[in-house]
């Protein structure tokens, strides 16, 4: 069995059509992320980091390259196949929150539980299972509209976690977060990769939360620039990330 | 250069601004194409049956312009959503109040103006070639009416200039209105509404009351009159509106609150997403079913009317075709009729009388129609009396015997032996002895029954031109009327087609409008659900099953207002069953007419919603 959750080997993307002006926001990208791993994805803004997950997520087309996912070469997958392999093996939280604004929170929660067929009567456990661990109990009959960005972005976390996914995809989840809910939503990150051996991609700029992964990949300009990992404690691997973006502002 | 700005992002949004230019010139064509009729007096006058369909047009047209000017407000108000978070990215950046004031009123104002003069143009073009169409297949020659009516283009100029011009204040106020904030974070907002089962009760209780009451107006029309229209307008309006603001939130929220349901699949995002827009939604409903009930019944009562007429002319003749002395000519025609029943009868004339054999008529009796004292049709019966006499006059006579009634139907009306026919000969039943001694040369009268009437109009038009040759052979004037079946076919058609004609042309136009409405509605929201699926493709539902949602949410919209219409339509034709014989009579075709093209509507409508929202494949 292969080892390895995400396998990405000479990925490139260019943006606009050939006759149009071309920009290459990934340029022959190559990694592999363990299973259960804990992976940050860090660089600065307009370095191709939405950019890897999009295409990683299978969202967006690679313009060459091969990308496993799970064993599974997800570049030569049809449309429908790529729609149930997002739906039951992947996990987004969005830099944007996306939560449906016609649904209360409950629902959102609910909703890839539903998309797979899951019983209402095993929905509701799971769903207050994991608005019990974000906090966000108290609102799940709330509608978007009326609850705070904070909110939101735990909300659109526990919507990603509830299906339990093989892979998490996180494109700055704690953004719009203030520090105490940023490190609760880190926690339940960890707690989740450590017991129920989810893999984790999280893309951020704040280098507290990635202080929380097991290894930083670090872009510019859509090349893979840097690569450290976490070898003790998570103070000494924050200073150590401060001190890799220290030598990228040079 | 905030002017230059808004241009520019009017080009940005063109696909909006279509949805809303379409909106505003169909309804602005619609209200023209029936102005041009509502404000021909004379036609309308000339042309209507009974009064109560004059006064019901005015109506109508009171109906049509009220739902225009909601719907002209609803319309612009989207161009409002449209435009309020730029104009909110505006005064953040500096502009000032009154600037952005004056720009809503501007744009609104620009829009109405161009969709105007579409409008018109699109509205002449219509009423044109909806009124040919008519013409054509009615046979009717409409005089008086014109498509391009100076009195009905200054109305509708007029009114909708008024109409833009309020609108346009109320866009500005609006806005003018609006904090920053709010202008900002316009497109996050919800319909909540709050149903609780006793309001639903009462709401559900009013409304039936006032659509009970209008239904007893509608079915006894014949005694309240001008009234009854009245009544039935006041009631079943606000009834019909009540039922869809009390039953159809409270409806959704039943199904929402059924956990299995909702939680199964993509249906909690099927009902969200009509529970989202429910409070616009009822109102728009209310206006189709109206729309529909409108629509489809002036096209039913249309088409009844021209089944009645049908009905009207089988009422006294038992014999579709009546045929004197046939030429070659008409013994082809008669060649070519597949007849149920056909019987000649043989007869003599002569300078003063006419004279048919007894023994012919008592070996094949002729069937005539026999009026019973039952409010109920004449039905078919053979004349059964016997004859024993020798001799018998159809007028009084001294030398012949008196014809028992029956008899005397069946020669003057069957026979067609009439003054139409022979002017002013007497009419004689003479047995073979004294039938033989006549000198003259023996004639003959074809008679014959069909399945299908009308589908020998042809035919019988021909027939009936030798038959008025020949009667004014004999009466020796210039004839018109000869009397049969197809006589009175043409004479009621005659009567009955200009009725026809509005009921079809109304019909048209309200369905048109109906249409509109119900798809400016779905596509004008359209633009903001787009977010919405493409989120949900990203978290991993097939599009298969999001074209299912869209099939489904986009079906409980249209099915809704059809129902309700349908009802008010069933009901509604007893209004004139003190005029149309059978009002329910066929009532099927102009039905399944109306459900196929609505269908067809939904089936578009779908892929016009689908191509706007569905995420593109990448
Ligand atoms: N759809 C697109 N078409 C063309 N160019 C694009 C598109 N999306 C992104 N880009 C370009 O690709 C580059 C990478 O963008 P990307 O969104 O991946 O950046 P990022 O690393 O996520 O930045 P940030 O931290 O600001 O979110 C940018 O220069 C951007 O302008
Ligand atoms: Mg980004």
């Amino acid at each position: 069995m292969n080892q390895h959750v995400l396998h990405v080997k000479n990925l490139n993307k260019v943006y606009g059509k050939k006759s149009e002006n071309q920009y290459h926001a990934l340029n022959n990208v190559s990694f592999d992320m363990a299973r259960g791993e804990f992976v940050g994805i860090m660089g600065s803004s307009g370095a191709g980091k939405t950019t890897l997950l999009n295409v990683i997520s299978t969202l967006d087309s690679a313009t060459s390259g091969t990308i496993e996912i799970a064993g599974t070469n997800i570049t030569a997958m049809k449309q429908g196949q790529l729609a149930d392999f997002r739906s039951e093996q992947l996990g987004f939280i969005f830099q944007d929150f996306n939560l449906l604004e016609n649904l209360t929170v409950y629902e959102n929660i609910a909703l890839p539980l539903s998309l797979q067929g899951v019983s209402s009567k095993k929905i509701k456990p799971s769903v207050h299972k994991v608005a019990g661990k974000l906090g966000i109990e108290a609102i799940l009959e709330k509608y978007p509209v009326t609850i705070s960005g904070g909110q939101k972005q735990r909300a659109a976390a526990a919507r990603a976690l509830v299906h339990e996914p093989a892979m998490i995809l996180a494109d700055e989840p704690t953004g719009a977060l203030d520090s105490k809910n940023a490190k609760s939503l880190m926690e339940t990150l960890v707690h989740l990769n450590e017991n129920l051996d989810t893999s984790i991609m999280l893309v951020t700029h704040d280098p507290l939360s990635a202080s929380y992964c097991q290894r930083i990949l670090f872009i510019q300009d859509g090349k893979l620039f840097k690569e450290i990992h976490r070898k003790n404690s998570r103070t000494a691997f924050h200073q150590e990330i401060l001190d890799v973006l220290a030598e990228f502002a040079e | 250069m905030l002017l230059k700005l808004s241009f520019s992002s009017m080009r940005k949004s063109f696909k909006d601004y279509l949805v809303l230019l379409f909106g505003l010139t169909i309804s602005i064509a619609i209200f023209y194409m029936f102005q041009t009729l509502a404000q021909n007096k004379a036609f309308i006058e000339s042309n209507a049956m009974i009064s109560q369909i004059v006064f019901i047009f005015h109506v109508g047209s009171f109906i049509l312009g009220a739902i225009t000017v909601f719907y002209i407000f609803y319309a612009t108000s989207f161009m409002l959503t449209l435009r309020q978070k730029e104009m909110g990215m505006y005064m953040t950046l500096g502009a000032k109040k009154g600037k952005i004031t004056q720009l809503m009123f501007f744009e609104t104002f620009f829009i109405g103006i161009i969709s105007l003069v579409i409008g018109i143009v699109i509205g002449i073009g219509l009423a044109m070639g909806v009124a040919e169409l008519f013409m054509w297949q009615l046979n009717f020659s409409g005089e008086g009416f014109e498509a391009f009516y100076i009195s009905s283009l200054t109305t509708t100029v007029i009114f909708y200039i008024a109409l833009f011009v309020l609108t346009s204040i109320v866009n500005a106020w609006q806005i003018g209105r609006k904090s920053v904030l709010n202008l900002l974070r316009a497109d996050q907002k919800q319909d909540q509404i709050k149903t609780n089962g006793l309001k639903t009760f009462f709401g559900v209780f009013f409304a039936l009351i006032l659509i009970g009451v209008g239904y007893y107006a509608m079915m006894n029309m014949a005694e309240f009159k001008q009234f009854g229209v009245i009544l039935a307008t006041v009631t079943i309006i606000p009834g019909t509106y009540l039922i869809f603001i009390s039953l159809l939130p409270y409806f959704i929220k039943k199904l929402k609150q059924n956990r299995s349901l909702n939680e199964k699949g993509i249906n909690s995002f099927t009902l969200g997403q009509l529970r989202f827009r429910m409070l616009n939604l009822t109102k728009v409903l209310g206006t189709v079913a109206m729309l529909i009930a409108l629509g489809l019944g002036a096209m039913t009562a249309g088409i009844s009317f021209y089944h009645n007429i049908e009905i009207q002319s089988s009422m006294f003749h038992a014999n579709d075709v009546v045929v004197h002395q046939p030429d070659n000519e008409d013994k082809e025609i008669l060649e070519a009729i597949d007849f149920t029943e056909e019987n000649v009868y043989h007869y003599k004339a002569d300078g003063k009388s006419v004279y048919f054999l007894k023994e012919d008529l008592l070996n094949n009796p002729p069937g005539i129609k026999k009026f019973t004292d039952q409010f109920e049709l004449p039905k078919t019966v053979r004349v059964d009396k016997a004859l024993p006499d020798e001799k018998y006059s159809l007028y009084e006579s001294e030398n012949a015997s008196g014809l028992p009634e029956d008899w005397q139907q069946a020669l003057s009306t069957e026979l067609n032996a009439s003054y139409q026919m022979f002017g002013d000969k007497d009419i004689f039943i003479y047995s073979t002895t004294a039938y033989d001694k006549i000198p003259t040369d023996e004639l003959q009268v074809t008679l014959g029954k069909v399945d299908d009437f009308t589908n020998y109009l042809p035919h019988l038009e021909k027939l009936n031109e030798g038959q008025l040759q020949l009667a004014e052979s004999y009466r020796g004037e210039n004839v018109e009327v000869v009397g049969g079946k197809y006589s009175n076919y043409i004479a009621f058609q005659a009567i009955a087609s200009g009725t026809i004609f509005m009921g079809l042309f109304l019909g048209i136009a309200f369905l048109m409008m109906m249409a509109s409405v119900l798809m400016f509605k779905l596509l004008s929201s359209a633009g903001s659900d787009v977010s919405r699926y493409n989120m949900l493709r990203k978290i991993g539902v097939r599009k298969g099953l999001l074209v299912k949602s869209i099939y489904r949410e986009l079906f409980l919209l249209f099915l809704f207002p059809a129902l309700v219409g349908l009802v008010h339509v069933l009901v509604g034709m007893q209004m004139f069953s003190f005029i149309i014989i059978e009002p329910y009579a066929k009532i099927w075709i102009p039905i399944s007419i109306f459900l196929l093209i609505y269908g067809i509507y939904y089936w578009i409508t779908v892929q016009m919603y689908k191509r706007i929202v569905l995420p593109k494949e990448i």
